[in-house]
Parts: structure tokens; C-alpha cells; sequence
């Protein structure tokens, strides 16, 4: 079973086409696209970002060299804590709650014989619905008037949008509820590479159900499983659309890329934005790095075990 | 079935919400509680949203033509032809997949101020690739690695040059990869919201998208939101892109999927 990355051998150099374009300048003429594409809108903005963190301003006029005062700013920020801690939080609370319920969906949906395809569409649902519009609904679900949740659970005028600590568990459940889907998709995928001869197998060796989820199902759904918290993990620690909409930051539920965009534009200070989003982006690619050094270990074991 | 429930239970409220009319319906968390009427979806429209639909699809459409085209491409040619650096490149790829759209943010600002690209559709659709195209070559080079090798070395023996080989036998091969990715593009591009809203927030005759429109929504009253016609509006968005969904499932989750699982 491989994974998301593709770590094929490059295959051997085949003899040249008789005429036209050699093999390798066409690969040199479709890559180059991209090459330039990418150099502009992401290692560019990468490079300025560096620069530009590293300046003082006022204003949006750059003021000098800054050294790494921008850094010590914004480490020194309390803002800055109060973010990360809302934005920690909501990635471990998040991704477990979706792993956990995105799990249960795709057993279930694996068991399933009938309406596969209509189970698969109906998933896709809360995926495509933008956003901002899962917001704004969840918002308004957890209204205090007209809260449809509040009248469901039979709570009279509970504020969940307006107390510390609710706040947070409001728009963790709007996540969840958007994207354990996405995530039983993926893990879904995953079930269906497992081949169902080694499940009669077991049984015929005696194994419960239990065991054969947890020493059949499990480590066989690793990679898949590592993907999708890959993927969930990243997207978490971005996290911007939901908490803007739902409660424009207020009661401690300001993610780091709520106060990047502070920053810019609304307190223009393109150092402090600059170096926030920095820190933001080593976080981000720490996450990822992290989760492919295990992929790929996970391979090198599943390769060697097999 | 608990999974309909769950995904639907929320958009049936949001649907039926958006039918109530006047301010005793829709302040009542009752969902029965009429009268219903399409009332809201009229205000919406009265609303400049129209253009905001326009917006959307021009710079949702845009972003996908210009990742899809230059994005197959690459993913060809790093799965199949032969590329120094390939690996890097491959890290690369992922790298940009990973990288925090918030971290575009100061730097584009400050680019797109200078060369007079805010609130302008190229300053969206040009932003909006820097993670629509990793995500296309990711798609395409597992759909392209799927493909028989034979193929284009038969297509070569008759005579077809490397580009020929791709354009005549390898890409109509690959066309439904290409669909996927160009479903999934164009969600993305049609929900995006924090670079919508940092780059053209303004009004709905320059680029202002659907999603910035949603959130910034005020209504007849001030300090009142207007939950009627958001949810209104709310449901004009979601329906075609789920038209989409329930259409193309098959192709939508096996772009999702591809890579990520099958390998």
C-alpha cells in the first residue's frame, strides 16, 4: 500500500522520439510553467515576506532595518499567546472529534451494501458548502434569538456565541460537522484497499470483531489514516473563515491567521504582519514535515513487513 | 441513516429558514412557523447579489482554466518524463500544498497595492493558484502514473513524437482525472474566503465575491442580521455546487481520494 507521495524510481531514460520534440525538452517546456508560476506566487511572496519582517514601519513606510525586533514584538504579544492557544486548541479538539466521527462514518458506510453512491453524494455535502455560509448558518443555529439549538436542547437564552469557552466550542462544532465527512472520505478510500479475505481469515481463527478492528483494520488503514490527519491537521492550523464569521474573533477565538490579516489590513504594520505569518508558516510546514517523516516510515515498515 | 442526518439536518434548516417570511417567522426558532414565501430570495436578489455570482464563477472559472492547463502539464511530465530533480520538485509540490494562504497575505498586499491588482479579478485568480495548482499536479501525476507505460512506448514505435504521444493517446486517457481536477478547483476557488476579503472586499461591481458578500451582509436595521436573506443567499450559492456534488460524485471522490489512498 503506498501513499500520497510518490516515491517512484525515475524510470530509465527511454531512446529518443525519431523526430519532434526530445523527451527531455518537452519535459523542460511542460514543467517550466509551472516552475515560473510558483516562483512568482509562492516562493516570491515567501522571499518578501522574510524581507519584510525583518524592516520597521509606520505607517507602511518602511522606517529601517528591524533586525529581529518584529519577531520579539510579536513573541512578546499577548494577542499573539491568546491566538496560538485558541488556534492549538482548536486543532487537537477538532481533528480528534472529525478522526473519531469520520472513522465511525466510513465503517459504517463500508458495511453498507445498498446506497453507497447516494451515501458518497450526500457526504459531499457539508464539504462544498462554502464556508462562510456553514458559518453564518451555525451562527444563527446558536443564536440566542432565534436560537433553533437553544429551543432544541430545551436551554432557554444560553449564549453560546457570547461567553468565553462556549465560543470556541460553537465553532469547533461547526468544523467538525463540515469536514469529519471529508475526512471519512478519505479513511473510506482506505477501508476499501483492505482486501476481505483477511477478515474471513480471521474470523476463522477466532478473532471478535474488536480484534479484528484493532489488529486487522487499524494498521492496515495507517497510511490513509496519516493522510487524512495530515491533510485535517494543516487545515486546522490555517484556520481563518469559521471563527471570523461566526464571532469575528471576540471571546478568545482569534486564530493566528485572524491576527496576520489584523495586521495588514486593518492596524497596517506590514513587519509585525509579515513576521506573524512567518511564524505561521513554520508552524504549518513543522505540522507537515512531521506527518511525512511518519508516512514515510510507515511505508518503509509496510515494505519491509510485507 | 445517522450519516444523512448529520450532513443534511443543517442545510434543511438553512433551506427552510430561508423560505420564512417576515420578523415574527424568522425570529421564531419554530421551523414550521409561517408564513412561507419566497420574499427573501427577491430582497437577495434586488442586492447587487447577482454580480456577486458573476464575480464568483468569473474568478472561479479563471483560476481553473489557468491551473488545470499548465498544471496537467507538469504533472505529465513529472510522471512520466524524464526530469532531473525530480524528487525536489515532488517536495516541492507538497510543500506548496501545505503552505498557509494567510502567509500570502502581507506579501500579495503589498504587490498587488503597488501594481494595482486589489479588488481586480487577475489579483484574485492569480493568488487563488498559488494553492489551486499544487493541488491539480498532485491529482494528475497519480492519474497519469495509472496509465500503462505501453501505451506511449506503441504510440512511439508508430512514429508519434514525445508531444504527440501525450496529446493524441496519453490526454484523451486522462480526461477524467482532468475533470476531477477541475471540479475540485473550482470549489475551492468558489468557497475561498480570506483572500477574497483581503484583496477585493469593496463593492460588487469590481470582484467581490459571493462568500465576502455573505459575511458582510447588513441589513434594513442596523445592529439586526438580516438572517432571512443570508440564509437566502446562503442556499443561492450552495445549490449549484451541490447539483455538482450529487452529479459528479463519482469523479469528485475519486480526485479526493486519488493519491491520497490508492497510490
Amino acid at each position: 500500500m503506498s501513499t500520497a507521495i510518490s516515491t517512484k524510481a525515475p524510470p530509465p531514460r527511454r531512446r529518443l522520439a525519431g523526430h519532434g520534440l526530445t523527451e527531455v525538452a518537452l519535459a523542460r517546456l511542460f514543467i517550466a510553467p509551472s516552475v515560473l508560476v510558483m516562483a512568482a506566487v509562492v516562493l516570491f511572496p515567501i522571499g518578501f515576506a522574510l524581507v519584510t519582517s525583518l524592516r520597521s514601519y509606520t505607517r507602511r513606510q518602511v522606517d529601517g532595518f528591524a533586525g529581529l525586533a518584529n519577531y520579539g514584538t510579536v513573541l512578546s504579544d499577548p494577542a499573539f499567546w491568546a491566538a496560538m492557544r485558541f488556534t492549538g486548541l482548536f486543532t487537537l479538539t477538532s481533528v480528534a472529534l472529525e478522526f473519531v466521527i469520520g472513522l465511525a462514518f466510513a465503517l459504517l458506510m463500508n458495511h453498507a451494501r445498498r446506497g453507497r453512491g447516494v451515501t458518497r453524494a450526500v457526504i459531499l455535502v457539508p464539504w462544498v458548502i462554502p464556508t462562510v455560509v456553514a458559518g453564518q448558518m451555525w451562527a444563527f443555529m446558536f443564536n440566542i434569538n432565534p436560537g433553533f439549538i437553544n429551543s432544541l436542547l430545551g436551554l432557554d437564552d444560553f449564549n453560546w456565541l457570547g461567553s468565553a469557552g462556549w465560543a470556541t466550542v460553537t465553532v469547533i462544532a461547526a468544523d467538525v460537522w463540515k469536514t469529519a465527512p471529508f475526512a471519512a472520505l478519505l479513511l473510506l478510500a482506505g477501508l476499501q484497499t483492505i482486501p476481505s479475505e483477511l477478515y474471513e481469515s480471521a474470523r476463522m481463527d477466532g478473532a471478535s470483531a474488536w480484534q479484528r478492528f484493532w489488529h486487522l483494520t487499524l494498521p492496515l488503514l495507517r497510511p490513509a489514516i496519516m493522510v487524512a490527519l495530515l491533510f485535517r491537521t494543516v487545515d486546522a492550523v490555517r484556520v481563518y473563515d469559521l471563527p471570523q464569521v461566526m464571532t469575528g474573533g471576540a471571546f478568545g477565538t482569534e486564530s493566528l491567521s485572524m491576527l496576520v490579516r489584523q495586521f495588514i489590513v486593518i492596524t497596517p504594520d506590514p513587519g509585525i504582519g509579515a513576521a506573524l505569518s512567518t511564524i505561521t508558516f513554520a508552524l504549518v510546514l513543522g505540522v507537515g514535515v512531521l506527518f511525512v517523516s511518519q508516512i514515510g516510515r510507515s511505508m518503509v515498515e509496510g515494505g519491509s513487513t510485507r | 441513516m445517522v450519516v444523512f442526518l448529520w450532513c443534511l439536518a443543517p442545510f434543511v434548516w438553512l433551506i427552510l429558514t430561508s423560505l420564512k417570511q417576515g420578523d415574527a417567522a424568522l425570529n421564531d426558532p419554530d421551523l414550521l412557523q409561517g408564513p412561507f414565501g419566497l420574499g427573501n430570495y427577491v430582497a437577495v436578489l434586488a442586492q447587487d447579489f447577482a454580480l456577486n455570482m458573476r464575480n464568483s464563477f468569473a474568478v472561479a472559472s479563471m483560476t481553473t482554466l489557468l491551473s488545470v492547463s499548465i498544471g496537467v502539464i507538469t504533472a505529465y511530465a513529472l510522471a512520466r518524463l524524464p526530469v532531473r530533480r525530480r524528487i525536489a520538485l515532488m517536495t516541492g509540490v507538497l510543500a506548496a500544498s501545505l503552505f498557509p494562504p494567510v502567509a500570502l497575505v502581507p506579501p500579495l498586499y503589498e504587490a498587488w497595492r503597488t501594481f494595482g491588482l486589489l479588488n481586480t479579478y487577475e489579483g484574485m485568480y492569480l493568488a487563488y493558484v498559488s494553492f489551486s495548482l499544487p493541488l491539480v499536479i498532485f491529482i494528475m501525476s497519480t492519474f497519469f502514473a495509472a496509465i500503462p507505460r505501453e501505451l506511449e512506448e506503441s504510440a512511439k514505435i508508430d512514429g508519434a513524437s514525445a508531444l504527440q504521444a501525450f496529446a493524441r493517446v496519453i490526454l484523451p486517457l486522462a480526461i477524467p482525472g482532468v475533470v476531477s481536477a477541475m471540479i475540485l478547483t473550482f470549489v475551492t476557488a468558489w468557497n475561498e474566503y480570506l483572500l477574497a476579503s483581503t484583496f477585493a472586499p469593496r463593492n460588487p461591481e469590481i470582484a467581490q465575491t459571493v462568500p465576502v458578500a455573505i459575511a458582510t451582509f447588513t441589513g434594513a436595521v442596523e445592529y439586526q442580521r438580516p438572517i432571512g436573506t443570508i440564509t437566502a443567499a446562503s442556499v443561492l450559492v450552495t445549490i449549484p455546487m451541490i447539483i455538482l456534488a450529487l452529479l459528479l460524485q463519482r469523479r469528485i471522490v475519486a480526485g479526493l481520494t486519488a493519491g491520497a489512498v490508492k497510490g
